[in-house]
């Protein structure tokens, strides 16, 4: 009988270190169990170079979504096709320009929106049309440097 | 006889398609209109007589009307202005724009007139719907190249540009960002201020 009361509380302590080891690892892997409160938008760009899944997508520095996926985009030349989740709360009119910027000068890379004015809100599975591409700054360094052909 | 039919059945089912595509666009038809522009201009700017120092003015205007046809200033403005475009009134929305195309034109008219045959070569086109984009790539006269592209909606059913990027950055974005920040930190009545003051220092 003792035996099993001791057996029973080890069992427990076991469940509870499982679940809390289930807990921190979907909250340091930032994983959404539930997506409830996020909406997808995409957006296509020449180059993404740098971005990476996971990266923040923000306006004027909040944080109001995530890069969930980048892929090409073989139907326009190759470009790149980014799948933002974007929270329920963040509305972007489809106006919106979406660009690829970067932390400081060598720092990672993410989205940045600059809201537009326009009356159209996008709602899931929109696309944000206007664009701008991952500035190459070794490459304008080094054109700078070696003097551009 | 069979043949015949088949050949009859098959142009019946294309014209048929063409029929009930209204909204498609015949290939190349944005990169036919920007390019009708882009000729006009390279035949004002390489206008001779146009050149001389007197006819400065009429230079500019003939520039201003053949670029107007194509250019949306009021989409233009109005997505510079971004998220604050419905808080002005309509009176300081029309007064916005004149300073926005003035500005435009002060800060681009004298770069367009330094052209010096620098060639175009249109490149890819993609249509969506009321939304389409042109890129292409200005080659200069001692052989550097740079990407300008277009990003064009149709209106009324004609082809107008609102967006211009060179070299992936684009002209709306760098507007947004500052009038933004002015608009934020000291308001409308100084954004206005500052237009005029930048319009009036590129057009000297």
């Amino acid at each position: 009988m003792k035996k099993a009361s001791v057996e029973a509380v080890v069992g427990v302590f076991m469940l509870v270190g499982i679940l809390s080891l289930a807990y921190l690892s979907i909250r340091l892997g930032k994983l959404e169990l539930m997506g409830g409160d996020f909406y997808d938008l995409s957006a296509t760009f020449n180059s993404v170079s740098g971005l990476k899944s996971g990266a923040s997508v923000e306006i004027a520095g909040v944080e109001i979504g995530r890069v969930d996926r980048i892929e090409l985009d073989p139907s326009r030349g190759y470009m790149a096709r980014v799948l933002l989740r974007v929270r329920t709360g963040a509305k972007l009119t489809d106006d919106s320009i979406a660009s690829v910027r970067t932390r400081g000068i060598i720092g990672d890379k993410y989205i940045l929106i600059k809201p537009g004015g326009s009356d159209k809100i996008l709602l899931g599975g929109g696309k944000i049309r206007e664009t701008e591409s991952a500035v190459d700054l070794e490459q304008l360094i080094s054109e700078y440097i070696h003097g551009k052909i | 006889m069979k043949l015949i039919f088949t050949v009859i059945s098959i142009c019946c089912i294309f014209y048929l398609t063409a029929l009930a595509w209204p909204g498609k666009v015949t290939a190349g038809e944005v990169a036919v209109e920007v390019k009708k522009t882009v000729d006009a201009v390279v035949v004002i700017v390489t206008d001779n007589d146009l050149k001389k120092k007197q006819n400065g003015q009429k230079r500019r205007a003939a520039l201003k009307q053949a670029i107007g046809r194509i250019f949306d200033y009021t989409e233009m403005a109005r997505r510079s202005m971004g998220a604050h475009w419905k808080e002005l009134t309509l009176v300081q929305q029309k007064e916005f724009t004149d300073l926005f195309a003035s500005l435009l034109e002060n800060t681009y008219g004298g770069k367009i007139e330094s052209y010096n045959n620098e060639k175009v070569l249109y490149g890819k086109e993609s249509v969506e719907g009321t939304h389409a984009e042109l890129e292409s790539r200005v080659i200069t006269a001692r052989g550097n190249d740079y990407t300008l592209g277009y990003r064009l909606l149709r209106k009324e059913g004609r082809w107008m540009v609102y967006d211009v990027y060179i070299e992936g950055v684009s002209l709306i974005s760098n507007y947004r960002t500052q009038f933004n920040k002015i608009f934020n930190e000291r308001g409308y009545s100084e954004l206005v201020k500052k237009l005029r003051a930048k319009s009036a220092e590129q057009a000297e």
